[in-house]
């Protein structure tokens, strides 16, 4: 017999055989389902950074910041901003002012509603219609010159006194809450914004921390950057939107896929476990049937390769289920850490990553069992009882 | 004593699978005992916070700068016996993945308030007062990153210096180790203050924080209450904390992020518990008939539930001690991340208490089908 039939021949018996071990193989099937549950939802919190990071980011938006600094330690002087704002590619608004916004950032804590210190990120803005993205939903913008605020509706929706008409206290000085904007990328979500210049002179700041351009085109960026970079009276970086999100939420990130293979390794080694468990009992419950096949000509090859299918068969509809599981269970849900909100996303690059766990598992789990239904030997398994 | 053969023997019946349990209930009580570790890590850090210590920080938040010019007038509160600045800054020695915490301080204030802190060598407290770019480094950062007292180390930092570079060079004069708490990280370079305020672009005679020590940890709300008094309505509104509410605010920004990592850990530990107790009530199943054998030849009814007992608690409390030594190796590791180095007693306590209850859940349905069981029909395999 042709060995691609024979593989086909053991493996649908193989198969057959599985309700009479339903024991057995639900070990398997609860041990990878649980494995990729647990693994997809750990590893949805690293997708959801990325997914709130990488929205809304347009190309054609600059970010410069002091040379090898973050956001934090940052330090542009009006000076610089000026040189900046007559770089080539530069977009310029309707009076011909250019579309840039230097941004200052304090953090501020709040008292949460369940009367929790919270930390938000308050930011001045010089020119806020750089970001066509946020609008004011409620109330109306600040004014410069005043200590007026605008706060996302999740601070509004979370913090005590973050309505309209509330007061903030900062440095002795009481701001006053005239509106509520909604930012549809959800990266200003904890964020609460006033005009840059006021805040500086309230904060005793005399340098912004970065500025975000607008450019007449994504494929202005190159000229832009090189023009700011080569400039001698300036030591700054330019980044693209996109990459300045990603190296903002870098760490977060970093931490957050560390504790999901750790722990979704771990499991896996568990499920491992369970589907060798599983598959020897497997290869045992079939001796005399695979004795027999082995008597009348079948190929140990094709034995190996029926209980590595077999071990297949139950981990990816089992890894299926995990995903399945983790989605209804965490999809969506909003988690709101360190100065950031974001949803979990279970997504489907996350679903073909633990259908890969799952191909791994069922293999390495099948292998040992499949050697030893290769080797059995056939004169005494067939006398077994 | 004449059972631990049979019990060993019904270990090893069959190696592999037993091979197999055991590294299940291993690997769910590494799990368990990293997870347990780091959360009760935590707990003995809040523990051995000190009453008698206060923080003072900006009412805005802890990232926004105090001035210098504070501390006199905290200084000046009846109840508060001493003060020290502190202005904290991250560094990196040489690659960006060495990151190395820095406090700018008055060195001689600090480590008088912290008696915890035992100095190598101990005239390095001098020193470092003689010494204005002298540091004083935690034993553990001194180790990792290979340093040696004398050497003169230079730090990448996010603190511009007048000349624009940021990067300033430290000369080690010493180190120290916290001797209450042995098992924590201990890290950091301890700076003088002076130095680095005089060397810096921007933000000139600005702190984050003041720690101050009181004459009495009774004191502690009330001295906190009129420090905050002292500066209400002025443009720098004070917070005063106790290192307990310090640390534990700290804690709390995490949020939700603790909450969801646990919930989902801990369900994955309950269902690798779950598969294994399956195991285990599979294995002996099969053994159905030696046991109606064992009742043959004279043994009670109880004695073959507690046969059936004793060997899954045994397979289980093994896997489990294996689970939580390997815990206990790779706990160290984390330490960059959260700082605790050790797995506490207590832990290790709950992880055999949680052994021995799975394994007598597991044992209870096959114990209980052996002492029901009949021997005739059971040899009859009915």
């Amino acid at each position: 017999m042709h060995p691609l039939r024979q593989i086909l021949a053991l493996t649908a018996s193989a198969i057959r055989s599985i309700p009479a071990r339903l024991g057995a193989s639900l070990v398997t099937v609860i041990g990878v389902t649980t494995v990729m549950a647990v693994l997809v939802a750990l590893l949805s919190l690293g997708e959801g950074v990325t997914y709130l990071a990488g929205k809304n980011v347009r190309a054609d938006r600059a970010v410069v910041l002091s040379k090898g600094a973050s956001a934090s330690n940052s330090f542009l002087t009006r000076a610089n901003i000026a040189i900046i704002a007559d770089a080539p590619g530069v977009k310029k608004d309707d009076h011909g002012k250019p579309l840039l916004t230097a941004g200052t950032l304090v953090q501020v804590d709040l008292i949460t509603n369940d009367s929790q210190r919270g930390n938000v990120f308050l930011i001045g803005f010089t020119n806020p219609a750089v970001y066509s993205e946020i609008r004011v939903v409620e109330g109306r913008y600040y004014r410069p010159g005043l200590h007026e605020l605008i706060v996302s509706e999740s601070v509004r929706s979370r913090y005590r006194d973050t309505g309209i008409g509330g007061h903030i206290q900062l440095h002795g000085e009481p701001w006053t809450i005239v509106g509520v904007f909604k930012d549809t990328g959800g990266f200003f979500d904890l964020n609460v914004f006033a005009d840059g210049d006021t805040v500086l002179s309230a904060f005793g700041r005399n340098a912004f921390q970065q500025v975000v351009v607008q450019l007449d085109s994504a494929a202005a960026f190159d000229a832009f950057r090189h023009a700011v970079t080569t400039d001698p009276s300036l030591t700054v970086d330019v980044q693209t939107e996109a990459q300045n999100r990603l190296d903002t939420v870098k760490q977060l990130k970093g931490l957050l896929d560390f504790i999901s293979y750790f722990v979704g390794g771990l499991m896996a080694i568990g499920a491992v476990c369970g589907a060798l468990s599983s598959l020897y009992a497997a290869v045992d419950a079939r001796r005399r049937e695979i004795a027999t096949l082995r008597a009348i000509g079948f190929s140990s090859g094709p034995v190996v390769v029926s209980v590595l299918v077999e071990g297949i068969v139950l981990a990816l509809p089992a890894a299926v289920l995990g995903a399945a599981i983790a989605w209804l269970m965490f999809n969506g849900n909003v988690i709101s850490t360190v100065g950031l909100t974001f949803p979990l996303a279970v997504t489907p690059h996350l679903a073909l990553i633990s259908l890969f766990w799952a191909v791994g598992i069922a293999l390495l789990g099948g292998l040992l069992p499949a050697l030893r239904a290769a080797d059995l030997p056939v004169a005494t398994a067939l006398r077994a009882t | 004593m004449k059972f631990i053969p049979l019990v060993w023997a019904g270990i090893w019946r069959k190696r592999g699978r037993s091979i197999l349990i055991l590294a299940q209930t291993l690997i769910a009580f590494t799990l368990f005992g990293v997870l347990q570790g780091l959360s009760s890590g935590i707990k003995h850090a809040i523990d051995k916070t000190h009453a008698d210590r206060l923080y003072v920080s900006s009412k805005v938040s802890l990232a926004e700068p105090l001035p210098m010019s504070l501390a006199e007038r905290i200084q000046s509160v009846p109840g508060v016996l001493a003060v020290a600045q502190r202005m904290q800054f991250g560094g990196t020695y040489q690659k960006p993945t060495q990151p190395v915490p820095i406090v700018g301080t008055d060195p001689s204030a600090f480590f008088r308030m912290a008696p915890e802190l035992e100095l190598t060598p101990p005239q390095a407290l001098s020193g470092i007062q003689n010494n204005l770019s002298g540091a004083l480094i935690g034993a553990d950062t001194l180790r990792e990153l290979g340093w040696k007292v004398g050497d003169r180390v230079t730090l990448q930092t996010g603190v511009p210096r007048k000349d624009g570079s940021r990067s300033w060079t430290f000369q080690i004069l010493g180190s120290f180790r916290n001797k209450d708490a042995p098992d924590q990280q201990q890290a950091g370079v301890i700076v003088n203050y002076r130095y680095v305020n005089e060397g810096r672009a921007s933000g000139a005679d600005r702190v984050n924080l003041f720690e101050i020590q009181i004459d009495d940890p009774r004191h502690a709300p009330q001295i906190a209450h009129s420090i905050d008094q002292v500066f209400a309505n002025s443009p720098n509104e004070t917070l005063t904390q106790s290192e307990h509410e310090l640390i534990t605010s700290q804690l709390k920004r995490v949020g939700d992020l603790d909450f969801i990592v646990h919930r989902i850990t801990g369900a994955a530990f309950f269902v690798l518990l779950f598969a294994t107790g399956a195991l285990m009530m599979q294995s002996i199943r099969e053994r159905t008939p030696e046991l109606a054998v064992l009742k043959t030849v004279g043994y009670g009814d109880s004695r073959v539930m507690l046969l059936i007992l004793a060997e899954t608690t045994a397979l289980c409390v093994c896997g489990a001690l294996l689970g939580l030594g390997i815990a206990a190796r790779l706990l160290p590791l984390a330490r960059n991340f959260i700082g605790i180095a050790a797995i506490s007693s207590d832990v290790l306590i709950a992880g055999v208490v949680v052994a021995i209850a799975v394994a007598l859940a597991a044992g209870s349905i096959p114990a209980w089908r052996g002492l029901r069981l009949r021997v005739a029909d059971a040899l009859a395999d009915r």
